[in-house]
């Protein structure tokens, strides 16, 4: 039987929802109001006939008193809560910490599915990431309006869209887009064995901390990637009309349940509807009873029909987070958006977004989703695109393979053990150790020693990125810098190296547990360096990032080290001298006339009577003088001096004439035309057999 | 211009080296360099080896090549040396499924070769009923360099600071009162600047005041001047003659050499004409005289003579102006 919740704050929640008094249910079965108190605190259990009774009492039957996993009376119906205005007259305009990020999908598919890593629930397997581009318009577009109770969002929307505030433009282009061209896009993003948003509607927990709060980092895992709670901001920062639908399966029981938790949010600038201020978020959920949070919309348990209709659908019951960005959009992409006009490329809207999800998918988790023969990868992630519940582009697996192929070649020998001391082929994988000092908590204790694994392999021409960079990682193996090695020496064999520090380096790494945590407190905002920052001065010394600059100055020798330190060119001499010996730097040729003529063209085949028949295009340099050269052929052979063959018939054709057996080419012309076809008597060997080369050479005894 | 009798591949073959092994000894990688095209093989420092094992893969255009009129075709890798004549070639076997990377190794005996080697790889195919024609080749070749430490191409005249009077190259003891010696013999030109003449080394390493660094920019460029004429010279004067009697382009650093100038001591030619042109005049010694200041022009333009010494005049003259005043 399921586990359901305690009877104490059950039954207080069903006599809120059916507005009973203590006192009245006391009457209602023959007892006290000091007995139903005791109850709802946990000082006492009601016997079975008393549970019976109380089952009368509230209207519904034995069994949900019993299990409890259920309210005994259907919530109120779901409605829009609009925050109201601060009574201090302060407005907000937006929300800062979308502002932190740009509205573009590739930042939104980081750091959503960073939260998904790192909410990742059974560490044996892989998180599961889908992301679903969905197109409305027409009949389900107007049926998803009317779920989300649109008429009533309505006012809130235009209020908000008048504004001259970045926000309002926004917003104004969005209802625009909607509205013209009767089109919206879902952008859904799942995650399957996660958390889910357990925990309170407001109290601390994944809930709150996603739904109600702003910058609360709530990561379960200290080797979380993010730690200044941003990331969610980039769901409602991607929606153009500020708008994140949520169901959630959790992995921890609420109110003694798990399936279908629902909440949507909405932020709105700060704005005036009916006369009546909103401050600018607002929820959408069912008003709620609790005495000090009256009508405030809190998540409610839906039916799965509700849950349809709101495109929210989970495949199954493992646990996780849906997310439904509503009117999704792509800066980035947008300019294409506006000049489109035609069918043809609205589609490729949604199919550029999925396309760009793929690639970012890709470059930003490639490391996650790497597997070895016996390592599960962390995470697996597919992209699909809907319109109008059709698929039109079936759902891809991101394979990480594709754009990263030198780079997870290298994990993938690290994790089955194939790695080698020393590079001697092209596509093994050299591992070296690099050591992090990590220096004790605000000076307390001892320096423990981590050490990070550095994987180096030859680059490819896959490779999406440039040659020659170590990525470093951390934590559930995210990208935190791709930077370039210095000074390699000349001729280095283009190569991609990996830094796995902390807990990347595996279950196994020594200190990888204080590592993490010093990398972690290294790392600004954005999450894509290793240096100085407040917390790691506060938290350590601060001089603590200088055993950051030595670990990566050692991880840059390491990487040097693999990929064959050299020694330096003894021979070298005075620099002064050196420069003007260079084999390949001729000066560029001096004002003299502009060259020779060349054949630009050249048309050929070999006739029946086995003659060479060409038709060749000669680019003449401007001069004075008519040029006069020789056309000659030679049979092309591997090696030694080209045979030259003679031509039967030499035909001058624009700009020029055959006189002496040379072409007369007319003075200032630019160009000229010829034809020829070769003396077969001439040919050493028959001229099917060899390449056949065609050049112009000066006429003996004429002027240079 | 070249054409074929038949077609021909219009996408790229690329060549690669992947792994070197010398005597039974896995070389590291970077004995190699695949941006620079070259192997090194003297990073080990010794010169008692016997063969060098060089493994490579090349990539063909699949698409074109299933799409194409060619039959059976085969990849062979190719190691030559113009010096030594020698050539040697093996036959590489398709990787995978498609047959877009073809893998092999071919062995270069140390006995067979001089300084450097070329590495190349030719598609070979039936056409039209006729079997073993080439169809496509790499256009950029490795090179094997038996002599260089590090795989980079060498693309410097070199430079030998070493006392004439008491160095370990006793031919040079003759010219112990000389400043510096220019010699081409050797697989690379090479100038022996003399430690022992004093002060030449101190003043070609020298920076500092405006003064000294003109001066020293124009003993520069004086050396430089003589290294150029001197290589023009026996450049010129080693070229080999074909059947016809045409003279052929001599590789290595002489076709840099003779690439690079002849467009100065014979502009208006192309290349081959300017070639024989200058074969001609040289053999025939009519016009050859002649063509001294054209050569002397060339040399002083890659010595850079015009820039330095205009260099030297403004900075002498700025000098002169200030102690004047």
């Amino acid at each position: 039987m399921d586990v359901g919740e305690d009877f104490g704050p059950w039954l207080a929640r069903q006599l809120r929802l059916l507005d009973i008094s203590q006192a009245e249910l006391g009457e209602r079965v023959g007892l006290t109001r000091a007995a139903v108190s005791a109850w709802i605190t946990g000082r006492a259990v009601p016997r079975e006939d008393m549970m019976r009774r109380i089952a009368t009492a509230i209207g519904t039957d034995p069994g949900t008193v019993h299990t409890r996993t259920t309210d005994a009376v259907t919530g109120r119906p779901v409605s829009w809560y609009h925050r109201p205005a601060h009574k201090d007259g302060g407005r907000e305009f937006g929300n800062a910490a979308a502002f932190a990020f740009e509205a573009d999908v590739e930042v939104l598919a980081r750091e959503a599915t960073q939260n998904s890593l790192d909410e990742r629930l059974d560490r044996t397997r892989p998180v599961r990431v889908r992301y679903t581009l969905h197109e409305l318009s027409g009949e389900p577009l107007a049926r998803f309006r009317d779920a989300i109770g649109w008429a009533y969002l309505r006012p809130h929307y235009e209020a908000a869209a008048a504004q001259e505030q970045k926000v309002g433009r926004v917003i104004a282009e969005g209802l625009r887009d909607m509205n013209e061209r009767d089109r919206l896009v879902l952008l859904r993003v799942d995650d399957y064995n996660a958390s889910g948003l357990t925990g309170d509607d407001y109290e601390d927990g994944r809930f709150a901390a996603v739904v109600r709060r702003q910058l609360d980092s709530n990561k379960s895992d200290d080797g979380a990637g993010g730690s200044y709670g941003l990331g969610k901001a980039t769901l409602w920062a991607a929606s153009r009309l500020g708008l994140v639908l949520i169901n959630s399966t959790l992995s921890v029981p609420h109110e003694g349940r798990t399936a279908r938790r629902l909440i949507g949010r909405l932020d709105l600038p700060w704005r005036v509807v009916d006369g009546q201020a909103c401050a600018g978020p607002a929820w959408f959920g069912e008003p709620d009873t609790v005495p000090g949070s009256e009508n405030v919309a809190r998540s409610w348990w839906a039916e799965e029909e509700t849950v349809e209709r709101l495109h929210l659908t989970r495949e199954n019951d493992e646990p996780g987070t849906s997310f439904l960005v509503v009117g999704a959009h792509d800066v980035a992409s947008g300019i294409n958006e506006h000049t489109a006009s035609d069918d043809g490329d609205e589609d490729e809207s949604v199919q550029a977004m999925h396309k760009k999800l793929l690639i970012a998918l890709a470059n930003n988790f490639w490391a996650a989703m790497t597997s070895g023969e016996n390592t599960s990868p962390l995470l697996e992630a597919s992209v699909r695109t809907l319109r109008n519940g059709v698929v039109v582009m079936k759902e891809q697996r991101v394979d990480p393979r594709l754009v990263q192929p030198s780079r997870t070649r290298a994990l993938k020998a690290y994790f089955d053990g194939r790695t080698v001391d020393e590079l001697t082929e092209i596509g093994q994988v050299a591992m070296a150790k690099v050591p992090l000092k990590v220096p004790a908590v605000r000076g307390h204790g001892k320096v423990a020693e981590h050490e990070a694994v550095l994987l180096v392999t030859a680059a490819e021409d896959a490779d999406d990125g440039k040659p020659n960079h170590m990525v470093t990682m951390r934590g559930s193996r995210m990208k935190v810098r791709s930077a370039r090695v210095p000074d390699l020496p000349l001729g280095t064999n283009s190569f991609q190296a990996v830094l796995l520090a902390g807990h990347a380096a595996g279950a196994d790494a020594v200190e990888a547990d204080r590592a993490e945590a010093f990398l972690r407190a290294s790392e600004p905002p954005e999450h894509n360096k290793w240096g100085q920052t407040e917390e790691l001065r506060a938290t350590y010394s601060p001089t603590a990032h200088r055993r950051i600059a030595d670990f990566t100055r050692a991880a840059n020798n390491a990487v040097r080290e693999l990929v064959g330190k050299r020694k330096e060119r003894s021979e070298g001499g005075p620099k002064a001298l050196r420069e003007l010996l260079g084999l390949d730097g001729a000066p560029p040729a001096a004002a003299r006339g502009g060259g020779f003529p060349t054949i630009l063209d050249l048309d050929a085949f070999v006739d029946e009577a086995g003659a060479w028949q060409i038709d060749a295009e000669v680019k003449l340099p401007l001069r004075q003088d008519p040029w006069v050269m020789n056309p000659v052929a030679r049979f092309e052979v591997r090696s030694g001096g080209r045979p030259s063959v003679g031509w039967a018939r030499v035909v001058a054709g624009a700009n020029c004439e055959f006189v002496d057996g040379a072409l007369r080419f007319k003075a200032g012309a630019r160009s000229a035309t010829f034809t020829a076809t070769t003396d077969v008597s001439t040919h050493p060997v028959r001229a099917a057999l060899a390449g056949l080369i065609v050049d112009l050479q000066k006429t003996k005894g004429a002027p240079a | 211009m070249k054409v074929f009798p038949y077609r021909t591949l219009a996408g790229e073959v690329a060549l690669r080296v992947t792994a070197v092994k010398q005597d039974q000894k896995d070389l590291h990688t970077s004995v190699f360099s695949g941006d620079e095209r070259v192997v090194a093989l003297h990073q080990v420092e010794r010169d008692d080896w016997t063969y060098a094992r060089i493994g490579v893969t090349a990539t063909l255009p699949v698409k074109e090549l299933d799409e194409g009129p060619w039959q059976d075709v085969s990849v062979v890798l190719v190691l030559t040396e113009k010096a030594t004549n020698a050539r040697t070639t093996a036959v590489l076997r398709p990787r995978g499924s498609d047959n877009a990377e073809w893998t092999g190794r071919i062995r270069l005996w140390r006995a067979a070769h001089r300084s450097q080697a070329e590495l190349s790889v030719s598609v070979v195919a039936t056409v039209d009923g006729v079997p073993g024609r080439i169809i496509g080749g790499s256009e950029d070749n490795w090179v094997v360099d038996l002599t260089a430490r590090t795989p980079v191409r060498r693309r410097e005249l070199q430079i030998n600071e070493v006392d004439f009077a008491t160095g370990s190259e006793e031919w040079l003891r003759p010219f112990k009162d000389a400043p510096w010696i220019v010699e081409t013999s050797g697989d690379l030109p090479t100038v022996h600047l003399n430690t022992g003449f004093e002060g030449v080394s101190e003043l070609l390493n020298s920076g500092g005041a405006p003064l000294e660094r003109a001066v020293r920019d124009m003993l520069a460029t004086q050396i430089a001047t003589d290294i150029w004429t001197a290589v023009f010279h026996s450049a010129v004067s080693d070229l080999e003659l074909d059947e016809e009697g045409n003279p052929e382009w001599p590789g290595g650093w002489r076709d840099a050499v003779l690439r690079g100038m002849l467009s100065d001591v014979l502009p208006g030619m192309s290349g081959i004409d300017a070639l024989s042109e200058i074969h001609a005049r040289r053999r025939e010694s009519s016009g050859w005289n002649e063509l001294q200041p054209r050569i002397s022009y060339a040399a002083g333009r890659r010595a850079k003579v015009a820039r330095n010494l205009g260099t030297a005049i403004r900075v002498l003259d700025a000098s002169q102006k200030a102690s004047k005043a």
